[in-house]
């Protein structure tokens, strides 16, 4: 029988602040700039004070000529606030990745790959003092190295990039939807100092008061949504001016709570998860009022179908709605309504460009040829299916069933989903087998899931796109990867309050209780055990990929990017 | 054409060509000497090292060697491949000594649960999916359990409620044992109905003894015994897919000592022969 001797101290939110070396002295200049300064401080918790916050959850740093601030295609948590000299945004197509020196993710030697077979431990969720060691928060200045971009002046003379100066804001989108970085920003001049507030910290600051908001909004549209249409085709022939005048009627909306696991998982206890119970940005058969384009999260795309609702596809970030019926209605007499609904399902910032703005400036700038597809009488009757609908229609490529199994129960968030093919698998748990061995002798996920037909998605981490499991992490021990974008859990922060636990729709997340690596379990002072979340790291460490895949003999199982379809069909009908 | 189609005409091409290769070569150059018979038990034994090389490359998943299934189609492909090089090594002629026989019955055995393996694994799980209702093998246990007890606490409340005991004894006499374990497992394993619906059949003919409320009762347990007869199911095929390994692996290393043994004595008693 196992006896509890070890004791630790059981560990709290801003235990390890973002920075340690942040002082009073700071936190009043920070308060005296906007938007700090703007801000009610009596509209904060008392548990979370606005001097707590920018004291704990955010640091200073200062940044050398060139030095690279984010990285296009890495995974952050935090956002910036430039508050002293300047930044530069490299705008699409972004520099090269030799330029970037972009770090891999750490791997174990083939050695320490080998030696697993002698070194797992023979108890379960053994941690030992190395791994459970904090550190005193990221080390800024001093020995602290950073990326710097070797011949700055030829990168300003040879790629396109847009300056960023005291009082922007930028990452608060990547750090807040949990999604890569779009751009690569770098110091210009030794003189750029910002101050970056990781995404606790920015969800605080955002839920107690507006003012964040706000200044977020309006830097948005004056520095960065010229940018973001510009990407767009049908946009990029706008001159200055015409896309100066689309940008002040642009229009923001932000649908679906930030935390909306708790409501899903509300309609799923209810039994009421169909698509009437989400909110609607826009309805089939309303007048088309203006093109939605999102900048973040996920929408449902569907069709009416006898008396419910018929699911096409998902669209994520960077798709648009209403293009078409817009530009068929600018072209003819005659007046198409929205042909779909958008619906939310989850969290999404959109932007919508009203239908005037669209029919008066932007659409007489597109060349003929290059306008949507548009209906004809037989589309509009329902006899036939345009090329554009076949392309949206990604049901009919999976099958109706599917897709509305894969939207029903949220599964489009996967980008490495466990997709169990039944017709397959002899259920013989080499997989589970595979994922105790690569991982210290416990499984990491369970064989046993959601099913419909011959696909099961087992209750394994999906690694989400928008991964809900990162919200009220109190001390950020749930986070990306920074270059894989694989959603870990640090052992050494976790405090083992359940949150991920609780927040993960799937329920890819176990609490385990610790041991000690002579098997007896950790205690903190008043004997209870210490408790860490555990969940499947994609192997992160582990050379080869994930174990489970590797070793399924039958190629049963398959981790899949549910948000590209097209690979899933292609896998389904191998 | 799928992608499973193209897997198996390329292994199956590759099958074809080595074992056309061996067969000439053999017949060219070695089969009339006795080098023949040392070249082609090398590679049979050389090939079986490796076939049974499979289950320990199944234990360290963490290393880099490649996926499992290449691995096991390489396994299945190689390990039919070892059927024609027992042929040419044993020449065709069934053994004559005692220990020869050992060897080749082992193979043989070997062989065919490899075979009925493959069969099992291709086709067992289609059968479970098609059937639904699936439960994880290590919970059928526990599922039994609840519904024994569910089918038990039906009859004990019958008696008290109806003031008759014909539920009761019906299940002591007929439910009692169906619900205490795993049944009819060949019936399950060959998709026979017979045991099934002969026992809903004597259910349905308890029903005109008894008055309305127990007529609920047996309503009810008609569908605890469809249930625990889906359970049973899943139990049957789950434990084919797992029990063949448990016959194919312990004859391998069987095989595999015997063989060690043959190598040992053929050139114990080779002196001379070249």
């Amino acid at each position: 029988m196992d006896t509890a001797h070890f004791v630790i101290e059981k560990p709290e939110r801003w235990d390890s602040s973002f920075d340690p070396d942040m002082t009073e002295a700071d936190v009043n200049r920070l308060l005296e700039i906007r938007p700090f300064s703007e801000m009610n401080s009596g509209k904060f918790a008392k548990r979370i004070p606005l001097r707590g916050i920018l004291k704990n959850d955010a640091r200073i740093r200062r940044f050398k000529n060139g030095e690279i601030i984010v990285r296009a295609g890495d995974y952050g948590s935090s956002a910036f606030l430039v508050l002293a000299g300047n930044a530069r945004v490299v705008l699409d197509p972004g520099l090269p990745v030799s330029l970037l020196g972009q770090r891999k993710s750490q791997h174990k030697s083939l050695f320490q790959i080998v030696a697993q077979l002698w070194t797992n431990p023979r108890d379960p969720e053994v941690r030992t003092p190395a791994e459970l060691e904090q550190d005193a928060g990221v080390k800024v200045g001093g020995e602290f190295t950073g990326v710097f971009l070797q011949d700055v002046p030829r990168i300003l003379d040879e790629h396109l990039t847009a300056t960023m100066s005291p009082g922007d804001f930028f990452g608060e989108i990547a750090a807040l939807s949990r999604s890569a970085r779009t751009s690569t920003i770098f110091a210009v001049g030794d003189a750029t100092e910002m101050l970056e507030i990781r995404w606790q910290g920015l969800r605080d600051l955002l839920r107690f008061d507006d003012h964040l908001r706000h200044h977020i909004d309006r830097i948005y549209r004056e520095r960065t949504l010229a940018t973001h249409l510009r990407e767009i085709p049908i946009f990029r022939r706008l001159n200055d001016e015409q896309l100066k005048r689309v940008i002040e009627q642009t229009q923001f909306g932000t649908y679906g709570d930030y935390d909306w696991s708790g409501d899903y998982k509300r309609l799923v206890k209810e039994g009421t998860r169909s698509p009437e119970k989400e909110t609607i940005i826009a309805q089939e058969g309303d007048y088309p009022n203006g093109v939605v384009l999102i900048r973040s999260g996920f929408a449902r795309l569907s069709q009416k179908f006898g008396h419910g609702h018929r699911t096409l596809n998902y669209l994520s970030a960077g798709s648009e709605f209403g293009l078409r019926e817009i530009a068929h209605n600018w072209a003819h007499k005659d007046t198409v309504p929205f042909q779909h609904s958008l619906r939310v399902i989850g969290y999404t910032h959109v932007i919508v460009v009203p239908a005037p703005v669209m029919e008066e400036i932007v659409l007489p700038t597109v060349p003929r040829d290059q306008l949507p597809e548009f209906f004809t009488p037989a589309e509009l009757a329902g006899t036939e299916q345009s090329e554009s609908q076949q392309k949206l229609d990604a049901g009919a490529k999976i099958g109706p069933e599917l897709m509305e199994f894969l939207t029903e129960n949220r599964y489009f968030n996967g980008t490495s989903t466990m997709v169990i093919d039944m017709e397959r698998c002899t259920r013989c748990d080499d997989c589970v087998r595979a994922c105790a061995s690569a991982n210290e002798g416990n499984p990491r996920f369970l064989r046993h899931g959601q099913t419909t037909g011959r696909i099961m998605v087992a209750n394994s981490c999906m690694h989400c796109a928008d991964p809900v499991c990162l919200i009220g992490c109190p001390t950020g021990a749930i986070h990306r990867g920074q270059t894989g974008g694989e959603v870990v859990v640090n052992q050494a922060t976790c405090i083992g309050c359940s949150i991920c636990s609780n927040n993960c729709p799937y329920e890819a997340i176990r609490m385990v209780e610790i041991r000690e690596e002579d098997g007896a379990f950790m205690v903190d002072k008043d004997m209870k055990p210490i408790v860490k979340a555990t969940k499947c790291d994609l192997c992160s460490d582990q050379l080869g990929g994930p174990a489970c895949e590797r070793s399924c003999p039958h190629g049963a199982l398959k981790r899949m990017d549910m948000n590209n379809l097209d690979s899933f069909a292609k896998w389904l009908q191998r | 054409m799928s992608g499973f189609v193209r897997r198996r005409l390329l292994w199956g091409s590759l099958l074809l060509a080595a074992t056309l290769a061996v067969i000439s070569a053999y017949a060219t150059w070695a089969g009339a000497t006795t080098r023949g018979a040392y070249l082609s038990g090398w590679l049979l034994f050389g090939l079986m090292v490796l076939l049974t090389g499979y289950n320990w490359f199944k234990k360290i998943p963490y290393l880099p060697l490649g996926r499992s299934e290449v691995w096991l189609q390489f396994h299945i492909y190689a390990g039919l491949f070892t059927g024609v090089l027992f042929l040419l090594h044993v020449r065709g002629r069934w053994p004559t000594g005692w220990f020869e026989i050992v060897l080749t019955v082992l193979y043989v055995l070997v062989m065919v649960s490899g075979v009925l393996g493959i069969l099992i694994s291709r086709g067992w799980p289609k059968r479970l999916s098609a059937r639904g209702g699936e439960v994880p093998f290590e919970r059928i246990p526990i599922v039994r359990r609840q519904l024994r007890e569910q089918a038990e606490a039906l009859a004990l409340n019958s008696v008290a409620e109806a003031r008759s005991a014909t539920i009761a004894e019906f299940h002591a006499r007929r439910l009692h044992a169906f619900f205490a374990g795993p049944q009819n497992f060949l019936s399950h394993v060959f998709e026979i109905r017979l045991p099934l619906n002969a026992l809903l059949n004597e259910l349905g003919d308890l029903n005109r003894f008894l008055n309305e409320q127990e007529r609920k009762v047996t309503a009810q347990l008609v569908t605890l015994v469809r249930q625990k007869d889906g359970l049973d199911y899943q139990h049957a095929l789950q434990l084919t897919l797992r029990l063949w390994l448990f016959i194919h692996i312990p004859v391998t290393y069987s095989l595999m000592l015997c063989a060690l043994a043959h190598i040992v004595l053929v050139y114990g008693f080779s002196a001379g022969v070249r």
